[in-house]
């Protein structure tokens, strides 16, 4: 059987990896022997410069999901190669690392200087930043989309792969200008933008006021939008949002994604993305796939 | 332990008093490493709702692991619903333990408001061995808020109780209770759990007599491994999680709201 994958010229030996900001570095937690049947790990987003994050309450509980605003609390790309990338490099999985500038230059700069370093598979843009000419994220506009792809990509000497907001009119339209500025693949979906308020003090539950929600809430709404954007461009698609076992998985696989990551449900189930993994393995024997390529984008009309 | 992740036997799951739930189950290994302060992220129910695992401060660890809840929420309810044999999904042991008391102590003050005295009698089960004077000043909102202190005062605990109506105990909050705190720094200590704005008044008591102590602080948790940074508080330091660089604080370090 083969649950190989590739994203352009990178083979993942399967397709299932945990989502931006939802893997934890702490060693003394998790089983090495097991995050390492992992097809690729993504670790949480980091940015130029150091951000401590945004003030508590940071998360809230939702039905079957949550709302975080956690502000992406990093230590910026330098603390991030001295003291993160050597201990996810142990575990000996391809790493796709995330990444968010404020403007294009931090772009630049963080590429500038992962392009020095060994032992990652890829880069994802975390478009969700802000787009200073317009008042809106660049994942919200198609040309500073492209535009941002495209200066990325000049410069990474590893694959790009874009990550697209959900919180758009249509998502198809910035695939194809993500494709457009020579992505080599697509990460979607990143959270809704949502709020909850308490009632008593009417204030919001969030410290930052609005934050994004993700979990099993917004899993229907995602896969939807794997399906239009694999209608939509040729290049292969991490499909997310919500998925807590197999049969989610599945269902992103046969809507055209490639590979699938668990996100917040590692926060509840932290052997999720194995579960989901031994669960795509046991379906392909049951319907007798042989391969993964056989599943992709295989929904019918 | 072998693994963070477990399923583990109900033993018993009984009401203490009309507010508070005490649950144990059979976790020998976890029940060994768990240390005073840190805790267990349960799972209550198999469904996604509640979404989250419930966070609570491990009680007591002898022979079983005891956590004590008021179920006043639906991931509480479901955990009051569990009979003795039932399987529970638990993450642990998580989190920094209270540090013992240093040097040249004496007196040991535990300050604790309702829910916030689970990380206490497990803490006085291991100070007990070393001769402390051991108080305890305990907050409820009633009597129905109260515990059977009996566990506290077979450990040597000296116990003072004040509730908010006077139902039992002096009337008051805890603050009252102050007074049997003894005021040399080189001999007291203090550990306190409970509410911001109770933590906040021990606080302020403690640095007017420039007195030390830790704080096992609380917050909405998602994961509680250190990977969310979900449950981040202000400290003097910067933002600290609490599932990873606590619960557990220095008490002057923490900003209470």
């Amino acid at each position: 059987m083969n649950i190989s994958v590739k994203i352009a010229n990178i083979t993942f030996k399967n397709p299932v990896t945990v989502a931006s900001g939802t893997f934890g570095h702490a060693e003394k937690y998790y089983n090495l022997e097991e995050v390492k049947k992992l097809g690729s790990i993504i670790p949480k987003t980091v940015t130029f410069h150091a951000q401590a994050g945004n003030p508590p309450v940071r998360i809230w509980e939702t039905p079957s999901g949550m709302i975080n605003a956690i502000g992406i609390e990093n230590s910026g790309i330098d603390g991030f190669i001295q003291t993160k990338l050597p201990n996810f490099k142990k575990i000996g999985v391809p790493l796709i690392i995330s990444i968010l500038g404020h403007d294009e230059e931090q772009f630049v700069g963080i590429i500038e200087k992962l392009n020095q370093q060994e032992g990652i598979a890829a880069v994802e843009l975390n478009l969700s930043c802000p787009n200073l000419k317009h008042k809106t994220l660049v994942a919200q506009d198609p040309q500073a989309t492209a535009q941002l792809v495209k200066k990325v990509k000049s410069l990474s000497k590893f694959p790009v792969i874009a990550k697209l907001s959900p919180n758009v009119t249509d998502i198809g339209e910035i695939a194809v200008a993500a494709e457009a500025g020579g992505a080599d693949g697509l990460s979607l979906i990143n959270t809704f933008t949502a709020m909850a308020v308490d009632i008593e003090t009417r204030k919001s539950r969030i410290g930052n006021f609005t934050g994004g929600l993700s979990g099993p809430a917004i899993r229907p709404m995602a896969v939807a939008m794997v399906h239009q954007v694999y209608q939509a461009v040729k290049i292969p698609i991490i499909g997310m949002g919500g998925i807590a076992t197999a049969q989610d998985a599945l269902e992103f696989i046969i809507a055209g994604a490639t590979m699938v990551a668990v996100g917040t449900m590692n926060f509840v189930n932290p052997r999720a993305p194995l579960e989901v993994l031994e669960g795509v393995v046991s379906y392909m024997k049951e319907h007798k796939i042989t391969d993964i390529q056989e599943l992709i984008g295989s929904l019918k009309q | 332990m072998d693994q963070i992740q477990n399923t583990y036997r109900v033993i018993s799951n009984e009401k203490l008093c009309p507010q508070f739930w005490r649950l144990s189950f059979e976790a020998p290994a976890l029940a060994r490493e768990i240390q005073p302060g840190q805790f267990v992220h349960i799972r209550a129910g198999e469904t996604l709702e509640p979404f989250f695992r419930r966070p609570f401060s491990v009680y007591r660890a002898q022979r079983y692991v005891e956590i004590v809840y008021e179920p006043i929420g639906l991931g509480t309810r479901l955990l009051a619903a569990k009979q003795k044999n039932d399987t529970i999904d638990v993450l642990g042991p998580l989190g920094t333990p209270f540090v013992l008391p240093p040097a040249g102590i004496k007196q040991v003050a535990m300050i604790a408001g309702g829910i916030g005295i689970a990380p206490m009698l497990i803490l006085s089960d291991i100070l007990k061995k070393k001769k402390y004077e051991m108080l305890l000043l305990y907050g409820g909102r009633t009597r129905g808020h109260v515990y059977p202190m009996k566990e506290f005062k077979d450990n040597g605990v000296k116990v003072y109780i004040a509730t908010d109506d006077g139902s039992a105990g002096v009337k008051g909050r805890v603050s009252v209770l102050f007074d049997k705190i003894s005021r040399d720094s080189s001999t007291t200590f203090i550990y306190t759990c409970g509410p911001s704005v109770m933590m906040k008044a021990v606080q302020d008591f403690a640095v007017k007599h420039q007195l030390k102590g830790q704080a096992a602080c609380e917050e909405v948790m998602a994961c509680a491994l250190g990977a969310c940074l979900g449950c981040s508080i202000q400290t003097k330091h910067g933002y600290k999680t609490v599932c990873y660089d606590g619960p557990a604080f220095d008490l002057e370090d923490v900003i209470f709201h």
